[in-house]
């Protein structure tokens, strides 16, 4: 007889039930399905050492706040990776750095040029220009300014967030570099655009270039080989990689090329990673393990303790079923500690990390934080349950 | 009173060592990392710093290596529900033979609070020594701090040691005022 079958004895005894009604006030019948007794049996079991629970979802809760932390931070990363790539180069399909290669300035919120523009020649029926990206020491903080061609001499344009921070008013003045410009207030690049002969007086002659291919190379997927080679410079999709100190710069292909994501998804991923494979990410996932063995001991204990209830279950047949107990249970376990956790990281971002991360970032982390809950509640609960299957039931009853 | 209480839960700890294992060793991994990240603090910062926002950073590194430590002690108070269910008639019978609850709490209480700190310590001891060897074969750029590694055992020792004693104090406190005859009938 199966753990379904006994389970729903009640209802498929009803027969018994009404021709003796006696031994109906003797034996109540259970409502709900299979997972409602299921789910009743292991509150039960959760009533009967109330601390062992609690102390269990603690500790888990504690290793899953400390992971959705860290997630937050990362995934943080990944949304300002991926948008500060996106306001540095826009739509080009090449990207020229210097061999210093570039940085994202987390005062700025933009990515800066770490030294002069590659001295390249654009190839023929290739359309391009050198960018002029820097930072601004300016009375208000790091500001990063983008020297991009077409913009008209004596105007700056800037986001609202900057003007504010800047405190200026769209058709106000700004002074830069000695130089007054009249303020344009519009896009949302955190960086300041001005044309390039004033972006170089404010912040040098650092930057980058960006570049498209001819009409007729539209849609390859070498265009970063053809433009490195051409240009004599090494040449990568990947984001990841940087350029070689001693080298003379590194073009980046931003064309999806055979991959499915974009190379602004591939440098927020490379983004992110730094966190992840930090101090921090390391740190977390110990604590994320040492949740995990929190919750097997727990029930492990729990076993131990229920020996001989096993031990009568497993003689009546219902030793492969025992499983069905213990991944409710753990299923219990391991939400509670979901929701306690994610909760306590959203306080501790906002009590710890207030400019860090947002709420967007939070809940990100957070589901991606469940998609680990199933296997850790599956494996905790087969951990024990192995452990107890491999003795023989009138072992269990004679301990 | 209590005096008895603490030897008889010293001598309770001896008999008990092995259970005491895991949790010690949870601990221990908690209180290396808050070491680690104490007494390499310079390294961390550099780090911290290179990702942006180096002292929000720096604070969520020390504040997630605590929290790892408390889940390391949570661990040990789970054993102390675990100790609780194995000795449910032998403190039936010493309520039955008339001891009071606060002995026996105390009792029960050192072999949590006895786990975190050997735990603590060791795991401290362990990271020290870490530091040590990573300055001295230069792995450790940044180098290793003296008095952080010391601000980090302390702190490791004694987070570990009050938040042990802490967690285990309401499961021992419901286990000894639970009435004599309930701890001896129990299976």
């Amino acid at each position: 007889m199966t753990a379904s079958e006994i389970l729903s004895q009640p209802e498929t005894s009803k027969q018994t039930e009404a021709a003796s009604p006696d031994r109906r006030s003797a034996l109540p019948t259970s409502s709900g399905g299979t997972f409602g007794r299921l789910m009743r049996f292991a509150i039960a079991n959760i009533r009967r050492r109330p601390e062992r629970f609690v102390l269990s979802v603690l500790g888990i809760a504690l290793a899953i706040a400390a992971v959705t932390v860290v997630r937050t931070i990362s995934t943080s990363f990944a949304i300002t990776g991926g948008d500060s790539v996106t306001n540095a180069i826009g739509t080009h399909s090449i990207w020229v750095v210097p061999a210093q290669g570039v940085t994202y300035n987390s005062a700025a919120g933009a990515l800066v040029s770490d030294g002069p523009p590659s001295g390249i020649t654009l190839p023929g029926g290739w359309t391009g220009t050198e960018m002029i990206a820097g930072l601004w020491h300016s009375p208000r903080g790091q500001v990063a300014v983008y020297g991009v061609p077409g913009t008209p001499t004596g105007r700056a344009v800037l986001s609202p967030q900057l003007a504010q921070r800047l405190g200026v008013a769209d058709g106000g003045t700004l002074q830069i570099a000695g130089h007054t410009v009249h303020v344009s207030v519009s896009g949302g690049s955190p960086a300041l655009t001005v044309s390039p002969d004033l972006a170089k007086n404010a912040v040098g002659n650092v930057g980058w270039w960006v570049a498209d291919e001819p009409a007729a190379d539209h849609g390859r997927n070498d265009l970063g080989k053809l433009f490195g080679t051409t240009v004599g410079l090494p040449f990568t999709q990947n984001p990841a990689q940087t350029p070689d100190k001693d080298g003379k710069g590194l073009v980046y292909d931003t064309t999806t090329g055979s991959g499915a994501l974009s190379f602004a998804q591939k440098y927020a991923s490379a983004f992110s990673g730094q966190v992840t494979d930090s101090t921090l990410g390391l740190i977390s996932i110990i604590g994320l393990v040492l949740g995990f063995v929190i919750a097997v001991s727990s029930f492990l204990a729990s076993v131990q303790e229920r020996r001989r209830e096993f031990g009568i279950m497993s003689s009546i047949g219902l030793a492969d079923e025992v499983l069905y107990f213990f991944l409710v249970e753990s299923g219990v376990v391991f939400v509670a500690a979901w929701l306690i956790g994610v909760l306590g990281a959203g306080v501790a971002v906002w009590a710890v990390l207030p400019h860090l991360a947002t709420p967007a970032a939070w809940a990100q982390a957070s589901a991606t934080v469940a998609a680990f809950l199933p296997a850790m509640a599956i494996v905790g609960a087969i951990v024990p349950v192995h452990r107890l299957l491999q003795q023989r039931p009138v072992a269990l009853l004679t301990d | 009173m209590l005096k008895y209480g603490l030897a008889y839960g010293l001598l309770s700890s001896q008999r008990r060592a092995r259970e005491m294992l895991l949790p010690a060793i949870t601990i221990a991994t908690g209180a290396f990392l808050v070491v680690i990240v104490f007494a390499m603090s310079a390294g961390i910062k550099k780090q911290a710093a290179g990702l942006g926002h180096a002292d929000e950073i720096g604070h969520a590194i020390v504040l997630i290596a605590v929290t790892v430590l408390l889940v390391g002690v949570v661990e040990a108070a789970v054993a102390t529900t675990r100790t609780i269910a194995h000795r449910t008639r032998e403190l039936g019978v010493l309520g039955a033979t008339g001891v009071r609850s606060r002995p026996v709490l105390v009792a029960l209480l050192v072999e949590p609070v006895v786990t975190a700190f050997f735990g603590a310590l060791g795991g401290a001891v362990v990271a020290a020594v870490a530091g040590v060897v990573l300055s001295a074969v230069g792995a450790a750029k940044s180098g290793v701090s003296a008095s952080g590694t010391t601000t980090g055992i302390v702190i490791a020792v004694a987070v570990s040691v009050v938040a042990a004693a802490v967690t285990s104090v309401v499961p021992i406190w419901r286990a000894v005022n639970r009435p004599p005859i309930k701890s001896l009938s129990a299976s």
